[in-house]
Formats: C-alpha cells, structure tokens, sequence
C-alpha cells in the first residue's frame, strides 16, 4: 500500500487529459505502450488480492516507467449487495481525486464492511469531512451513477463474467486476463508484448 | 439399398472429422495468443506446481493440434482417439473439481470468457463421450479386421 500511494504521488503529475485520466481513476502515462483496464469488484476477495498484491508490483515494475498505463473499472458482480454502492463511492471520490484512497481501504477493510454493510463509515475514514460531504452527494449523483453502470456494460460487451479480470491492450491486440494471476506469467506477458 | 454398417461408418467418419476439429479450434484459441495467457488459465486450477504449469502451457496446445489433425486425418486412429480421451477425461475431472470447489475460473478449454459452469461440464461430457466412442470403434475395427 506505501507503494501504491508512493507511485500515485510520483504519477499525478503524469495523468494528461484523456477521458480516463479526467475520471480519477487511472494511473500512468496514457501515451505508455500497453494499456491494462482493470475490472473489478470492491466485495471480490481475488480482487483485494490482485489489488494489494499484484497491483503494486505492476505499478513498480512498468506504470511508474511510463511502460503501461492501468485504468481501473467497476465491474459490481449481483452476488455482491453493496458492491454497487462502493464503486459509487469510489467513483465520486475518483472526481476529488481521491480514487486509490478509497479502494485501497474499501480493500483492506473488505472483510468487515462487506458483513456489516457499513460501507460509508469505511470509506469517511479517509477523507476530510468537507470531501466527505461532497462524495456523499456525488455519489448519488447520475453522471456517477452512469459512469458506474459505462464499466459495466464494457465489462459485460468484453465478455467479462468473473473478477478481476484485467484487458491487457497493446496496439490492436486486446488480451484479457481473469481471475487472480501469478505476477511471474503477468510479467512475462507485458514483457513479450513490450518486444 | 444403403447398409447399415455403410451408415454406421459414415456415422464414425463424421464424429471423427468433427471431434478432430473440435480439438484444433482449441489449440487454434490458445496458439493465436501469448501462451502466458493459457498458462494463467492452467494456474489458476491450483494444481500444477509453476514448473509443470509452464511446460503445459507451451506443449499442451500442440498435442491437441497433432491429436486433432491425426483424428480428421484418420491416422494413427487407436492412439489419437485414446490419446483425445485421456485429455478429455483429466480436464473434465479438472474441471469437475473446480466446480465442486466453487472456483469461479475460466476452464481454459477455448479461449478467454468459458467459465466453468454446468454448460461447460455438459459440453465437455459430451465431446469425452464422443471420442470414447471413437475409441471403441477404433479397437473394435481391430479386432473384427483380426
């Protein structure tokens, strides 16, 4: 997580004005080489996995050296029942440039919100109460509620029916990639397409 | 009048030609794309250890190439057809575990969006039932030829 946050300080400068960059929830170059969109489920205990374990390394290892830019997606499975309302809360932080925050401790803290369904009391930890105040109203807010349901509906024309499942793009080529991976085949991946 | 062992061969020929197509497309799916992605796949059944997983991946597309062509071929009939069900028969019982377990993963048989599901169970018992029956045809041509 130190990691994570360590990058996100040395990549806001980098986040240039594409429509993903605007959303808040991107990280990296957007002119890097290969592109991963990440689509996940903040209830999915993979994706804490692949968030608090592999993610890092792919920021160290190639976002930080502008090789891949990562755009993270909502993809809210059904079987979650407060799936939705954390990525709506994500997502409206995202707009306060408060994105990595957010799902880093709606992560850490998966276990215990996803019984109790305390997800707001979660995510107020780690904002001011005046970006407190402004992400309970965003939240609700429609172009948040639609940009929600925009990644789903991607997710879901990318044939994505698990999480996380992360769309490795280089040029024309699209690779998707579900389920928790080893970083040791991820690498040896990103690696053959920066070839 | 046709015959019914006539009937009984075309009936064989298509199933062969069809089956043995059946595992070309599949090792079509996994040689257009880097095979780490196919290694993924294999790991994340959680049986192989990294090694294994590695030589699977990068040997496992080509037998089922070489399987399949020999079946549509109709060449080296009694090893392809048996060689075909020993597959089919380990990633059904794979496959089988992983359901049982509640896995929710890709089975890997097709390429990327083929979740294990009852679908894919039926599917994949089906096709292992076809090529057990070309098998059987396979040693019983022997055998009547004998």
């Amino acid at each position: 997580m130190k990691l994570f946050a360590l990058a996100l300080a040395a990549l806001l400068p980098c986040l240039a004005a594409s429509s993903d960059a605007d959303s808040g929830k991107s990280l990296g170059s957007p002119s890097a080489p290969i592109q991963i969109e990440v689509f996940s489920d903040f209830e999915c205990p993979a994706c804490k996995g692949l968030h608090e374990q592999i993610l890092p390394l792919v920021m160290r290892d190639y976002v930080i050296p502008g090789k891949v830019f990562l755009v993270s997606r909502e993809f809210p499975l059904p079987m979650h029942p407060y799936s939705r309302e954390a990525a709506s809360y994500a997502t409206a932080a995202a707009r306060l440039g408060k994105y990595q925050q957010v799902a880093d401790t709606l992560f850490l803290n998966q276990v215990a919100w996803s019984a109790s369904g305390k997800v707001w009391d979660t995510v107020a930890n780690v904002l001011t109460p005046v970006e407190a105040k402004k992400v309970q109203l965003l939240a609700k807010d429609p172009s948040v509620l639609s940009a929600v349901q925009h990644d789903l509906d991607a997710g879901r024309a990318a044939s994505i029916n698990q999480t996380p499942t992360m769309i490795v793009t280089r040029g024309a080529n699209r690779f998707p990639v579900a389920g928790a991976v080893n970083y040791n085949l991820l690498r040896s991946l990103l690696d053959g397409l920066l070839k | 009048m046709v015959s019914s062992s006539r009937v009984f061969r075309a009936v064989v020929l298509a199933l062969r030609v069809a089956l043995g197509a059946v595992l070309v497309y599949a090792a079509w799916t996994k040689l257009r794309q880097p095979w780490e992605l196919f290694a993924m796949s294999i790991d994340a059944y959680r049986v192989l250890p990294y090694w294994a997983v590695l030589v699977v991946a990068r040997t496992l597309p080509w037998a089922e190439m070489l399987i399949g062509l020999a079946l549509m071929a109709g060449r080296w009939l009694r090893v392809s057809s048996t060689a075909a069900s020993l597959l089919l028969l380990v990633f059904l019982a794979l496959m089988m575990r992983a359901y049982a377990e509640g896995m929710h993963i890709d089975c890997g048989c097709f390429g990327f969006g083929d979740a294990i599901s009852a679908r894919t169970l039926a599917r994949d018992g089906g096709l292992l039932a076809g090529y057990l029956f070309l098998t059987w045809t396979s040693f019983r041509g022997r055998r009547k030829a004998a």
